[in-house]
């Protein structure tokens, strides 16, 4: 059940072409002719029409925290097959009139999602019977699979896909992304990697191995990759097991425990056995914070929510790897005990110690290594714990406001911890002309700092031509949804228990 | 098959509602007891025993309830379970028919109330399991098929509002005719304001008062074979015909989302396993876990066209006699309030739907005896899950 939930798939006879909403070994009309002539499709990439719908006000018991909510039958290929699906990504107050006409004929698009609420002991289960409207914050957009054309010397990041959730909390200047109770860092991760497939175009048997970053994985053991690997179909699927060839690890290290992999990646698709292959990395976070008023609830006012994946290749590389530099130290800023609910932080020691020391430290490394100066550098990004950090470290390396503030989206996003800093490198990637340099630098609590230096290529025209879901679209969009304080809260904890 | 079929020779049942305080072994054995006693049997006369329960695995974490009735039977004969009464019964009408038995128990019982609000979930994982996952309800398929129907018979504002009223009519009858049923969950008078504002509140097509309840109940039968049914009884009710039939489980992916094709199927069966026609029927109990299941049931059993029923219902309705009129016969449906009022404990239902028809034939139904002259053949429609199973039975007497 959950592994084709959380598919959308089906099958057609090869026959007669009848559909069936579910994975089938022969056709029902075709009898047993059929056998071995199905076909499966796939309707995850695909847009349905919300044929009939009706209201829940009073869910069944695993599904309260979701509701009121919009409930219907959803058609693929004009009616040849149907799923019930739920809408998801809408609030309904108990005093709005919900007209069922509006909505019913309207075209959608399936998320990935969380089925329902379980205790805090058992298997997050997840499903794509949860869609949105085609039309509103996250576009249709078609998934192809282009032929790789041009070999490139050196890897490359050949796509990437940012995502961030409609709800939003506005506090002064700052506004940050939440998800809706249905989301968490697994399916962010799993939206952003299907977002870097449809911007790549590449296909995904190719993937050898995703990597996955997050310090909010709801679990303790057990990785978010392995979820990303089988939704996303990555590698050769080995259907009638279950399996897919690919490798999938999860990372770990605070706020760079993606851009940490983005050499490892790159280093892998250069392997001379492998050039053919593409590897992913996705950093994705629910960012965790005590309520306010709590021991580390001033991490409350900051954090977001978001997932960004990059695909890593030697074909049509959208911008090669100049350079990279890494550095470490056991500085303990920030942290969380096994079984603790929410991190800790150092106070005013997160600041000097931690951040600004190893942040400069490894851009001016990286730059004298490759004998840059500042106005070598088009776009500067930096991690983004809040905005006041990265601004002055970007000033103090001398860095001018239009180098580093095309790339600074926590004033938009929140610190979205591991996605963070790889938001704000795709945020560049939107806007970046070829041959641009862009130098990312992250941070990871514990600490450490990762540099690279990206030269943009002119297939990043091609890629921009086909983004739809920019970060800028996300940044500023007519259907965000801003809550209160409560709500924001009741948001962020979601479906994480009973 | 015999010229005649099995024939029932004695029914009981227990009051529908919430028995909290009773344990399932006594609300079974309550309904039996009535059932042997109206025909002067024991229990050791029993060559068999089918029994229907959905859920008291779950509700009373009964495992093989074949044991917990031979224990409370003491009986130690062929005991089998299955899900509604129709099926129990269908089985037994098997069995007697093969020659195999020729005096059978079938009974049927369920306690949903001991599970809490819990009873939604199992009810709807019962039914739909993937629309379960996908966020939906034991309401929300009833709504959407009525929604499907509204759409695909191209229903506009006035005739949706005849719809809607004459649905909200429907649920105010059903609570009518329970009035004079003793045995109904809900004696007591409703409004179509009433049926209408609960709709409003709830901003759903349907309300509170446009669906069945859960419920506590038992009910039992004896079964004969035709042959010896008179030894039992004066008045025996012959088994004319049955049938059942299933469709998919997933309501979703089933081809025509406005009706249930397994009724059309179970009744066309009926038929012609029957010298019956649909004429011959004057009392009729359908499966109405809604309102709208209620109407939609009148089109599939084929007493209305498709997309027929929402504009003749209520004009084709004699409220001096009780009954509908169509296509110039009289028809008595639910007058023990059907499964709004007189309740619905699942494995226990089809049982009082039985019950309801061979009272009626044999005119022993008290104050609720249908008072028309001459009644022909009854007619008992039950359902398991979303329509996903279906069973008609064609009941009569000489």
């Amino acid at each position: 059940m959950s592994h084709i939930g959380d598919r959308l798939r089906g099958s057609r006879c090869e026959l007669c072409g009848k559909e069936y909403f579910k994975l089938k070994d022969y056709c029902g009309a075709c009898g047993r002719e059929s056998f071995g002539k199905m076909k499966n499709i796939d309707f995850f990439y695909e847009e349905g029409t919300l044929e009939t719908c009706t209201l829940v006000d009073k869910p069944t018991n695993k599904f309260t925290r979701l509701g009121p909510y919009i409930y219907g039958l959803v058609s693929f290929h004009d009616g040849s097959v149907r799923f019930p699906g739920r809408l998801t990504d809408k609030i309904i107050a108990n005093d709005e009139d919900v007209d069922f006409e509006d909505l019913e004929g309207r075209n959608v698009v399936p998320r990935f999602r969380r089925r329902h609420a379980v205790d805090s002991s058992g298997i997050v289960p997840t499903i794509t019977l949860a869609f949105t409207f085609a039309d509103e914050y996250y576009p249709y957009h078609e998934r192809k699979i282009a032929k790789p054309s041009k070999e490139y010397e050196r890897p490359g990041i050949v796509g990437y896909g940012a995502y961030t959730s409609r709800f939003r909390i506005k506090e002064g200047a700052i506004e940050r992304s939440i998800p809706f109770f249905d989301e968490d860092a697994i399916t962010a991760a799993v939206e952003a990697g299907k977002f870097g497939l449809i911007n790549s175009e590449i296909d995904h048997r190719l993937v050898s191995k995703v990597y996955v970053g997050s310090e909010s994985n709801p679990y303790a053991v057990k990785p978010i990759a392995s979820k990303v690997a089988q939704v996303l179909n990555l590698g050769e699927e080995e259907h009638k097991e279950g399996l897919q060839c690919v490798d999938a690890v999860d990372t770990e290290f605070a706020c760079k425990a993606a851009t940490s992999m983005f050499k490892d990646a790159a280093s892998l698709v250069f392997y001379p056995e492998s050039k053919k292959s593409y590897t992913m990395v996705i950093g994705t976070d629910n960012s965790q914070a005590a309520p306010r008023g709590e021991p580390g609830g001033e991490l409350d006012f900051f954090v977001g929510y978001g997932a960004c994946a990059f695909i890593f290749g030697m074909y049509d590389v959208i911008a090669q790897f100049e350079g990279w530099i890494s550095i470490t130290s056991d500085t303990p800023d920030f942290w969380r005990r096994d079984l603790q609910p929410y991190p800790s932080h150092g106070g005013r020691f997160t600041g000097k110690p931690a951040y600004f020391k190893h942040v400069t430290k490894v851009v001016q490394k990286l730059m004298e290594k490759l004998s840059l100066k500042p106005q070598d550098i088009t776009y500067f990004v930096a991690h983004q714990p809040n905005a006041a950090f990265p601004t002055r470290v970007a000033k103090a390396l001398g860095f001018r406001e239009e180098q580093f503030e095309p790339g600074l989206l926590v004033k938009k996003f929140g610190n979205t911890y591991s996605g963070c800093s790889p938001i704000g490198l795709a945020a560049v990637l939107d806007v970046a002309e070829p041959d641009d340099r862009i130098l990312l630098a992250s941070y990871g609590s514990g600490a450490g700092a990762d540099a690279y230096s990206f030269i943009a290529t002119k297939q990043l025209k091609e890629s921009q031509n086909r983004q739809r879901f920019t970060v800028a679209h996300q940044a500023e969009n007519e259907f965000l949804q801003y809550v209160d304080y409560g709500t924001y809260r009741r948001l962020k904890e979601g479906l994480s228990s009973i | 098959m015999t010229e005649k079929g099995p024939a029932v020779v004695g029914v009981g049942r227990t009051k529908f509602g919430e028995h909290y305080e009773r344990d399932p072994e006594h609300l079974v054995e309550e309904a039996g007891l009535v059932a042997l006693r109206s025909v002067d049997v024991e229990r050791e006369d029993l060559d068999a025993c089918f029994f229907a329960d959905y859920f008291l695995p779950i509700t009373n974490k009964i495992g093989l309830e074949e044991g917990f009735l031979s224990e409370l039977l003491e009986l130690n004969i062929p005991m089998e379970i299955t899900r509604s009464f129709s099926s129990a019964l269908s089985n037994a009408c098997n069995a007697v028919q093969a020659g195999k038995y020729s005096l059978v128990l079938v009974g049927g019982m369920e306690k949903m109330t001991d599970r809490w609000d819990k009873i939604r979930d199992d009810l709807m994982l019962l039914e739909d399991p993937w629309s379960y996952y996908a966020g939906g309800t034991p309401e929300s398929n009833h709504e959407l098929m009525l929604r499907s129907y509204m759409k695909t018979h191209r229903l506009h504002d006035n005739e949706r509002n005849l719809l809607m009223l004459t649905l909200a009519e429907l649920s105010v009858r059903n609570h009518e005719n329970a009035l004079k049923n003793e045995f109904a969950q809900f004696q007591r008078k409703i409004s179509v304001d009433m049926v209408l504002g609960s709709r409003r509140k709830l901003r759903r097509p349907l309300g509170l008062y446009d669906f069945a309840p859960v419920s506590d109940g038992a009910s039992a039968l004896i079964l004969s074979d035709s042959d010896s049914a008179n030894s039992y009884t004066q008045k025996p009710v012959s088994i004319l015909g049955y049938s059942l039939a299933t469709d998919y489980i997933t309501f979703p992916s089933r081809r025509d989302l406005t009706g249930f094709l397994s009724s059309r199927l179970a009744m066309k069966g009926a038929l012609e396993a029957s010298s019956v026609g649909l004429n011959d029927i004057s009392v009729l109990q359908i499966y109405d876990q809604s309102t709208f299941v209620g109407l939609v049931t009148l089109e599939d059993l084929g007493f209305y066209g498709k997309g027929e029923a929402w504009k003749s219902v209520q004009e084709n309705y004699i409220s001096s006699e009780g009954c509908y009129e169509i296509n110039g016969e009289k028809l008595f449906i639910n007058v023990n309030g059907g499964l709004k009022a007189d309740g619905n404990p699942l494995g226990a239902t089809g049982g009082a739907q039985v019950f309801e028809v061979f009272k009626q034939l044999r005119r022993e139904a008290g104050e609720r005896q249908i008072k028309a002259d001459a009644l022909k053949n009854g007619c008992v429609h039950e359902l398991e899950g979303f329509g996903t199973k279906a069973y008609v039975f064609l009941l009569g007497m000489d």
